[in-house]
């Protein structure tokens, strides 16, 4: 059987290429915090999932991010399951994916104690084709790509901010007209 | 290079690219019902050499790939005392199966003139307690040294992103050499000797996972444990080491669950 290194001398030795590139998202499952003392609040787990070049335009896969954003695991399940986009699939795989890869090897206790704290979309590779009109003309059409990352961290959802009333802004005006002081006076 | 499309004389001295066209195979009639001794007799009267190419790699066993007939430690082993019915026929089991070990013993010392049965259980322990530190230090180059290659993956399965912290505090009782094999693989005289050492220890153990949380065991918790561990060398080579091999689970204590916090 052949060795890696070939028989002429002139052909390349490093005859393996690596599979994917490992980008950044990927690199945060990493990293290893030090033990915890006895005494500190226990460290809620974090786990990073994405998926690359999935055939989806970036900014109709943004509305589906931007709708599951704060909630549970199981509530996101539940909303992308019933959605007519062609993104909800893709994106329920994911949530399922990262769900198993934490209870398996980050060592989470109950699968549904996950909620979303991040989730976003960015720009995978485009290509450019012709596309044919009438009379001979043409237009160059873009096969448009993204890419999906998530974010799951242990623990229930946190609460919604409370929207911002009338009465806060007015405190906030009357701090603001409070805390002036004179400048440049005895 | 040439060809009958441009003979010699006619090319040019600075074109000579040895460009080949699509080569098109037909064997003419008469050479289709050749046998292969003839084909190759025409061969060479033609003047074609044929490159010598077999690339050998040689790899080297530097151990078994398995515990040879394994050592059934006797039930109950650390639970009774010598004194009542059933200790004393486990005695007599142990009798009976030290005549192999003794042969294999005197095999091993033809090797390794240094190897006792009374000294070897010391240094193996030291050994054992060097690899576990090793592991928790994740001092991956020392560790090969120390432990073989088919124990390697089962200690450090796993490991990669958790922290281990692991210390030894003290023996319960002196290691001794239970069990001797010697045997050869592949070829006659390829010998592997391997020492089964039981070791009822004190241990602690603290895992922690990715995040710095408790996962097994505990920093104060001191757990009392009974094990049969194999040590492995290649006797052969005289500068082989004794490393370990891997650990006997007796039937009759299966390893619990680990309880995960």
């Amino acid at each position: 059987w052949l060795a890696s290194s070939s028989l002429f001398p002139l052909s390349c030795i490093h005859t393996s290429t690596s599979l994917q590139k490992s980008g950044k998202w990927e690199k945060k499952n990493r990293i290893v915090y030090p033990p915890q003392l006895p005494g500190e609040p226990r460290r809620p787990a974090e786990i990073y999932h994405c998926r690359r070049e999935i055939k989806y335009s970036k900014d109709k896969m943004w509305y589906l991010a931007k709708l599951i954003k704060g909630m549970s695991i199981d509530q996101a399940l539940a909303q992308l399951e019933f959605n007519d986009k062609k993104g909800a699939k893709v994106i329920k795989e994911v949530l399922l994916e990262a769900q198993e890869i934490a209870v398996r090897n980050h060592n989470v206790e109950f699968k549904s104690n996950l909620h979303i704290a991040e989730s976003m979309t960015g720009r995978g590779r485009y290509m450019k084709r012709i596309r044919y009109h009438g009379k001979g003309m043409f237009g160059i059409m873009k096969i448009v790509r993204c890419h999906y990352f998530v974010k799951l961290v242990e623990g229930p959802p946190p609460p919604p901010e409370p929207p911002r009333t009338g009465f806060d802004q007015a405190k906030e005006y009357v701090q603001q007209l409070r805390s002036r002081t004179l400048v440049n006076t005895l | 290079v040439e060809s009958v499309l441009r003979p010699a004389g006619a090319a040019p001295a600075c074109l000579v690219v040895p460009v080949r066209t699509k080569k098109r195979f037909s064997v003419p009639e008469w050479a289709r019902e050749l046998s292969p001794e003839e084909k190759e007799k025409r061969l060479r009267s033609l003047g074609t050499v044929f490159p010598e190419e077999r690339i050998e790699r040689t790899f080297y066993l530097a151990c078994t790939a398995d515990i040879i007939d394994p050592y059934i430690p006797p039930e109950g082993d650390a639970r009774l005392t010598s004194l009542s019915k059933d200790g004393l026929k486990q005695k007599v089991e142990k009798l009976k199966q030290t005549a192999v070990s003794q042969l294999a013993v005197r095999k091993v010392k033809d090797h390794d003139p240094d190897f006792s049965t009374k000294t070897f259980p010391e240094k193996a322990q030291e050994i054992f307690i060097e690899a576990h530190n090793c592991l928790a230090n994740f001092n991956k180059q020392k560790l090969h040294s120390l432990v073989t290659e088919r124990c390697y993956p089962e200690m450090v399965r796993g490991n990669r992103y958790k922290t281990i912290r692991w210390s030894f505090v003290e023996s319960l009782e002196p290691p001794r050499v239970v069990h001797v094999r010697c045997d050869s693989i592949v070829n006659r005289g390829n010998l592997y000797g391997q020492v089964t050492v039981r070791m009822h220890t004190r241990q602690i153990l603290a895992i922690y996972d990715r995040f710095g949380r408790l996962m097994y065991g505990g920093e104060q918790v001191a757990k009392d444990v009974l094990e049969y561990v194999v040590f492995e060398r290649y006797l052969v080579n005289p500068y082989g080491a004794w490393r370990m091999h891997g650990k006997i689970v007796p039937e009759w204590a299966p390893p619990k669950e680990p309880i995960v916090k």
